[in-house]
């Protein structure tokens, strides 16, 4: 091969060497150009049909003028998280809830409420987020009661979430994890009253009591809920555990649920409360000698539910509770009582139901001595924020020197502000 | 210390076992069958998902179970609607107690509202409006075009939280669109004989239907949001309807029908009631749109409209 064909090889070869180093980054750019163009494009088309968008709204909105109609009216303002303004958007969600009670009776006692109409309780509650990881909640109840007018701490109490193995956590003072109505406020439940068993054992409205407590629901195969609570609350609290008490009152509950079909669901749940009785003895408290732990009450609960068409809904509550207990503050050392509550919501107005009470209470001994009831009730749901109740109890009491009473009670309930209730 | 050996063991089974949603897939937890729907146009079969509300019963007053709290607690990202309609939203997760799923800033929890222009944002609050909701009226998923964007919503949380995935996200979303696109053709051919047609709604749950399908809103059952009607409230209806000759009343299915059907005899209208969730029409959500304008057209051609 003569040296100018070899030379002529080289050089093309350079070129070509030349020209594939040339193409390759102009390659990279050319699809880096098209990716942007692409990127345009689809902006463009975004642009292109928002703007259709409102071109279409505004030609419809003309169209309904025309015709006449309620036309809804729109704003800029995208939807998202809701804006706040300035330092109120720190301020604690506030509401109040007001419930004026009227109770008519045969029973001929002086006792406040007899016979008269009273603002039983307002309820002035709070509540806003402390930091990332917890929350407070406050009700201070009034009242307005002749002889035991106050002011008192319904609940407050502060709530941790995410503590290890998925806990939560709340200290403070709250209503305890007993059943379902010992939960409820006064207005929130479907009576005029708690059921005896309640107000027998745990005081007129329920236990509500300082303490702590630890909630969590159990991961299972089954898929099964299954919720815990364990609670160490303040001793001396409810005529179960009366007294001066250094010791707590230690309470669990365990909670599980069914749905049957898609209409219809059962809860079931169990409670155990351990604590002190104090009895004073010569006239000495702490007394000596007193059993550690000495009162235990156990108690179960159910609750089936089945929604029906149009907005009805049933609902069969049920809880019984026994106790077992040293007799020497209360005579009766195995006091028991349950109550069983029909509810029927058979219009978006009325709702309507029944509760029947029994309870062998924990002042009264002798074969059979029990305190029955039956309360028939009627309410009216104005709307959701305020509603009415009327009531008719009829008392059989277990102390033989007590009268049969009949009961009427009217209530109304109302409410402003903010209010949601914590999942029961 | 068979207290202290019964605690151990349950510290044990908490730390090793969990809730049975299908292994190896996206846990979803929604607060309605359509949001449910919709995740799974989006994630396809990369998602397990349970949602809250029964279809079948109003969404304002739904009260959280045990069950919800457990689906909800073991889940990987939470779906809601944002704004204020589902009030029982807070006391869920409060009972939940897990920091990331609690608004707004929670990193797995995705709200839908993002991106929505709201129709009737009060410019006052007071309860004398009835149970107004003050962010402006949240049933926005009735408007299919208004999916478009939750799916996006959708599609964008996911990504953010699973960036391996976010092609096929991605292109489950171009898909979804391309196909309401589609059927948005086959609607609006369905509707628009009627389009200006006067309807009576029982709550206001439709502004966002009737402002897309070119329908009007004569009024409402409820004299206020939430409100239950009065005999006067009933008759004042009647006497809109007969003026605007309007003929069909929608309402759902947990309102009851009483109402409407003493408006229906005194007006000669038609009641029908529409699906607001996908889990009424067993199908997906272009099946909620088939479904309910099926049921309108109906309505209105027994009401003798035509054009």
């Amino acid at each position: 091969m003569s040296f100018r064909k070899i030379t002529f090889f080289f050089f093309f070869l350079l070129c070509f060497v030349k020209c594939s180093e040339a193409s390759e980054p102009g390659l990279e750019s050319l699809q880096r150009e098209i990716h942007s163009l692409t990127k345009t494009m689809a902006q463009l088309q975004s642009t292109v049909r928002s703007q259709t968008e409102v071109i279409q709204k505004q030609s419809i909105r003309i169209n309904a003028l025309e015709q006449g109609g309620v036309q809804p009216k729109e704003t800029a303002q995208p939807a998202g998280a809701p804006k706040m303004t300035g330092l109120s958007g720190f301020n604690p969600e506030i509401g109040v809830t007001g419930t004026v009670q009227t109770k008519l009776t045969q029973n001929s006692s002086d006792t406040e409420g007899n016979d008269t109409i009273a603002l039983k309780e307002l309820e002035l509650n709070f509540a806003q987020v402390v930091d990332p990881y917890s929350r407070l909640d406050a009700i201070i109840s009034f009242n307005d009661a002749i002889e035991n007018q106050n002011v008192s701490i319904e609940e407050a109490y502060y709530t941790r979430w995410g503590l290890p193995f998925g806990f939560t956590g709340q200290i403070g003072k709250f209503r305890s994890k007993i059943g379902k109505e010992n939960l409820m406020h006064l207005h929130q439940l479907d009576t005029t009253d708690y059921p005896l068993v309640i107000k027998d054992f745990f005081g007129e409205e329920g236990l509500a009591s300082s303490g702590a407590r630890l909630q969590n629901t159990i991961p299972n195969p089954w898929d099964i809920p299954f919720e815990i609570t364990g609670e160490v609350l303040r001793g001396n609290n409810g005529p179960s555990f009366s007294g001066i008490s250094r010791r707590p009152i230690f309470n669990t509950h365990v909670k599980t649920y069914f749905d049957l079909g898609k209409d219809a669901n059962v809860e079931l749940g169990w409670t155990t409360l351990f604590g002190d009785e104090n009895p004073p003895i010569n006239g000495v408290t702490p007394a000596q000698g007193q059993d550690r732990y000495g009162v235990k009450v156990f108690g179960g609960d159910m609750t089936f539910n089945w929604f029906l068409p149009e907005g009805r809904k049933l609902k069969w509550q049920n809880e019984i509770y026994f106790q077992n207990r040293t007799h020497l503050v209360h005579v009766n050392s195995d006091p028991w009582g349950f109550y069983s509550l029909l509810d029927f919501k058979f219009s978006p107005k009325y709702s309507a139901g029944i509760r029947f009470d029994c309870v062998e209470p924990l002042d009264v001994v002798g074969q059979h001595t029990r305190t029955t009831g039956i309360s028939p009730y009627l309410t009216f749901w104005q709307s959701e924020f305020a509603d009415f109740k009327l009531q008719y109890s009829h008392l059989e009491p277990a102390n033989a020197s007590q009268k049969t009473d009949n009961l009427i009670m009217l209530q109304a309930d109302f409410l402003i502000g903010a209010h949601k209730h914590p999942v029961q | 210390m068979k207290t202290g050996k019964f605690l151990m063991a349950l510290m044990g089974l908490l730390a090793v076992t969990s809730p049975v949603w299908a292994a190896g897939k996206i846990k979803v937890a929604t607060t309605t069958s359509t949001f449910a729907s919709l995740v799974k146009e989006i994630a396809k079969d990369k998602a397990d998902v349970y949602f809250i509300a029964s279809p079948n019963r109003d969404i304002h007053f739904i009260s959280p179970t045990p069950k919800d709290v457990m689906k909800v607690k073991a889940c990987d990202v939470f779906v809601h609607a944002g704004l204020d309609l589902e009030a029982w939203r807070v006391p869920l997760l409060d009972a939940v107690g897990r920091l990331d799923l609690m608004g707004p800033v929670g990193e797995r929890q995705l709200d839908m509202s993002k991106g929505i222009s709201l129709l009737e944002v009060p410019t006052s609050l007071s309860r004398a409006q009835g149970d107004i909701h003050a962010f402006g009226n949240p049933h926005y998923w009735l408007d299919p075009v208004n999916g478009k964007i939750i799916a996006e919503n959708i599609a964008e949380g996911l990504s953010r939280i699973y960036p391996q995935d976010a092609d096929f996200f991605q292109k489950n979303l171009q898909d979804f669109e391309r196909r309401m696109d589609e059927k948005m053709k086959d609607w609006e051919n369905w509707v628009s004989p009627y389009k200006g047609a006067g309807v009576v709604t029982y709550h206001n749950s439709w502004p966002y239907f009737t402002e897309r399908f070119g329908l009007v809103t004569l009024t409402h059952v409820e004299p206020k949001p939430g409100i239950p009607p009065t005999p006067k409230h009933l008759q004042e209806i009647v006497q809109i309807m007969n003026e605007k000759k309007g003929k069909v009343i929608i309402k759902e299915v947990f309102h009851e029908g009483r109402a409407p059907q003493k408006i229906a005899k005194e007006t000669g209208a038609t009641v029908v009631t529409l699906a607001t969730e996908t889990g009424e029409v067993k199908g997906d959500y272009a099946a909620l749109f088939d479904e309910n304008i099926h049921r309108l057209v109906e309505a209105f051609q027994k009401g003798g409209l035509t054009r």
